[in-house]
């Protein structure tokens, strides 16, 4: 059953093409890796499925559970169960992690006409969720990502990603700036995530994290356009050979 | 005799002082020190222009009985005095412990008192000068030495109409050694009130003051408050600033007393045409005293407002410490923002600071609260909340907290809806 169909998209930035005509389809249960050098597009391609101002199609489709969702708000997107870990989580003086978590979780259950967590149930279910996640009650209480050490800003979003249990999950570069610990822990949040009926697209730079969170198809993004889409061994192959290969047999 | 815009009050004022007062020759000095409202070159008033406030064809109200006869009051445990149409009502107030004391006092009074503060600025000041010429009494609150009252004091200020003004007059003393937490709620429904205050808070002791300003939608608030602070004291004193069409809370302070410290701070949020505006001064007199402001602004549609801060630091006032920020979140590119610190420093062993910022509200943290399924509107609320929390928390006592949050969130829930 398909989750997300992305055909042909052209995408400008300040009138500079950034993304050249992508195709992709992913279907549930399945873990897609996107891997590229840097400036080839794949933070714009995230920007663009989570629907950010600034990141609107020139032409192409973006089908979301066979709903066309290009003319979505982010917040419409999120609802309906697309989620974007984001690269540099951003911080939020003066915003409790507890209550942003509460209001995140509450959209979402209202848009699925679930009934919404009380402070009290909500304080419960995110100690349950916090702890699988290796996330510290302690830093539940500060300001959202405010204070936040690089491998806890990642864990929080992966929280999210379990508390909001989205359909498709998109992590961008969630591996930057981890040490291999830290990668450990956010693989094995990611890893208790997956299901059968979700999905997940991995951006990344390196192989790395592959070796956590395996993928079933691998897509090399290069200059807005993907030039090779293949199985695991693809990312094996760009980790030994590098990007260069692959730009030069295209 | 025609008279020029800014020329009809001063007319209509004198009229009224001499039909209703039979003491209008002690009143003479504040009438005729008042001759028409300032205009835009005077310093002070450059940033808040009174042009609006001149063409309205208003006078001042002769108070009277009225069938008035809520007890609102803001806190459910409190003390409260009613005011309507600038008068104090004992009928709607509560009855106060024997420790504090109501009493209305004389023009001669009040005229030491000024005499002895020899202040050109507030001697000048159109507030001063209208509203002692014209309240119908000066009434009193004297804390008694040695005494903390139990609960919150409400000053309610109701009443009046489009085509008149107000001039509630209220003298606020706390003698030594005793505390008050004060809150004072502008609800008028006047053209134009003018409430002046002057709070002398005695050796040893604590006040704390709330000023909610929340007039109807067209009134002018030109509220002016004297404070005199007295060794070892402390008045900490917060303003919400989100009613009326154009609203300043204007405070001079005057640190007398060795090791006293006053707090002035503020948050205003503003709408459509409205104009708020929070100036002071404040006059670190003797050694060893503090003063800190800390004023956040949100401004929306076509409003503006102003923080002007002055601090006069005396040559002998060695070792003040003062302090003043002001940071203001733009909603509309319409809107607008002034901020004018002044430093008047004669003393060299002083620390000093200020600073001002004006932003928007951060695109990246609006789509990360938006791309968690929040709406716009609850991402802003969010976020402006986050901006004014600290402040807020900062600055108000917790016996009342949570009403002054609530009174904030209401206050900008307005402003974005608008």
């Amino acid at each position: 059953m398909s989750i997300l169909k992305i055909k042909n998209v052209h995408l400008k930035i300040e009138n500079k093409p950034i993304l050249k005509g992508i195709s992709l389809s992913v279907n549930k249960g399945e873990i897609h890796a996107v891997m590229g050098p840097n400036g080839s597009g794949k933070s714009t391609l995230s920007y663009m499925l989570a629907g950010r101002e600034g990141y609107e199609l020139e032409s192409g489709e973006v089908k979301f559970e066979n709903k066309d969702i290009t003319s979505f708000l982010p917040n419409e997107r999120a609802n309906a169960g697309l989620f974007l870990a984001f690269q540099y989580p951003v911080e939020l003086p003066g915003v409790s992690s507890v209550n942003f978590l509460r209001e995140a979780v509450n959209s979402r259950r209202k848009y699925l006409g679930k009934e919404e967590f009380n402070h009290l149930n909500f304080v419960k279910e995110v100690r349950k969720v916090a702890d699988e996640m290796f996330v510290k009650d302690e830093m539940l209480k500060r300001s959202v990502n405010v204070g936040f050490s690089g491998g806890e800003k990642k864990r929080f979003e992966i929280l999210q990603m379990a508390l909001l249990q989205p359909v498709l999950s998109i992590l961008d570069e969630t591996d930057s700036g981890l040490d291999i610990d830290a990668l450990k822990i956010v693989s094995h949040g990611v890893n208790k995530y997956k299901n059968n009926d979700n999905a997940i697209i991995l951006i990344t730079h390196y192989q790395r994290l592959l070796d956590y969170i395996v993928p079933d198809f691998v897509h090399i993004l290069v200059d807005g356009e993907i030039k090779r889409s293949g199985g695991p061994e693809l990312a094996k192959y760009v980790e030994k050979n590098g990007y260069a290969g692959i730009i030069n047999a295209a | 005799m025609q008279h020029k815009p800014n020329e009809q009050f001063k007319s209509k004022l004198e009229k009224f002082v001499n039909d209703n007062f039979e003491d209008k020759f002690l009143r003479k000095n504040f009438l005729n020190r008042f001759n028409s409202w300032p205009s835009s070159k005077i310093e002070s008033w450059k940033l808040s222009r009174l042009g609006k406030l001149s063409r309205k064809e208003i006078s001042p109200l002769l108070p009277n009985e009225s069938d008035f006869d809520k007890n609102i009051k803001f806190l459910k445990r409190s003390y409260s005095l009613v005011f309507y149409d600038g008068i104090y009502r004992e009928s709607l107030s509560d009855k106060l412990p024997e420790n504090i004391e109501i009493s209305f006092f004389e023009i001669k009074e009040l005229e030491e008192f000024l005499n002895k503060c020899g202040n050109q600025e507030i001697l000048s000041h159109p507030t001063l000068n209208i509203t002692a010429s014209c309240a119908k009494n000066y009434l009193k609150i004297k804390i008694k030495k040695n005494f903390s009252l139990d609960l919150p004091l409400e000053i309610i200020q109701y009443g009046g109409d489009s085509k008149h003004s107000i001039h509630p007059l209220i003298l606020v003393e706390l003698e030594e050694n005793s505390a008050l937490n004060l809150i004072q709620l502008y609800k008028s429904s006047s053209a134009l009130i003018a409430p002046l205050e002057i709070v002398k808070v005695g050796k040893n002791s604590n006040l704390e003051i709330v000023k909610i300003f929340d007039d109807s939608d067209y009134c002018h608030n030109l509220s002016l408050t004297i404070k005199i602070i007295e060794e070892n004291s402390e008045c900490k004193s917060f303003n919400l600033i989100k009613g009326g069409a154009f609203s300043r809370s204007e405070n001079h302070v005057f640190l007398k007393g060795e090791s006293s410290s006053v707090d002035l701070n503020g948050v205003y949020l503003s709408s459509d045409d409205q104009h708020h505006d929070l100036t002071s001064v404040i006059y670190h007199n003797v050694p060893n005293c503090r003063s800190s402001q800390k004023v956040r602004g949100v401004l929306n549609n076509n409003s503006s407002g102003v923080f002007q801060g002055k601090v006069v630091v005396e040559k002998n006032a060695q070792k003040s410490d003062a302090h003043q920020m002001s940071r203001v979140l733009l909603l509309s590119d319409k809107a607008n923002s002034n901020s004018k610190p002044e430093l008047e420093i004669y003393a060299d062993d002083v620390i000093c600071s200020h600073g001002a910022t004006v932003g928007e509200l951060d695109e990246d943290q609006i789509f990360y609260l938006l791309s968690r399924g929040l709406n716009k509107e609850k991402a802003q609320h969010i976020m402006i909340d986050a901006f004014l929390t600290e402040i807020i928390e900062d600055s108000i006592n917790a016996i009342y907290l949570e009403n002054i949050k609530n009174e904030t969130i209401l206050g900008f829930k307005k402003i974005l809806e608008t």
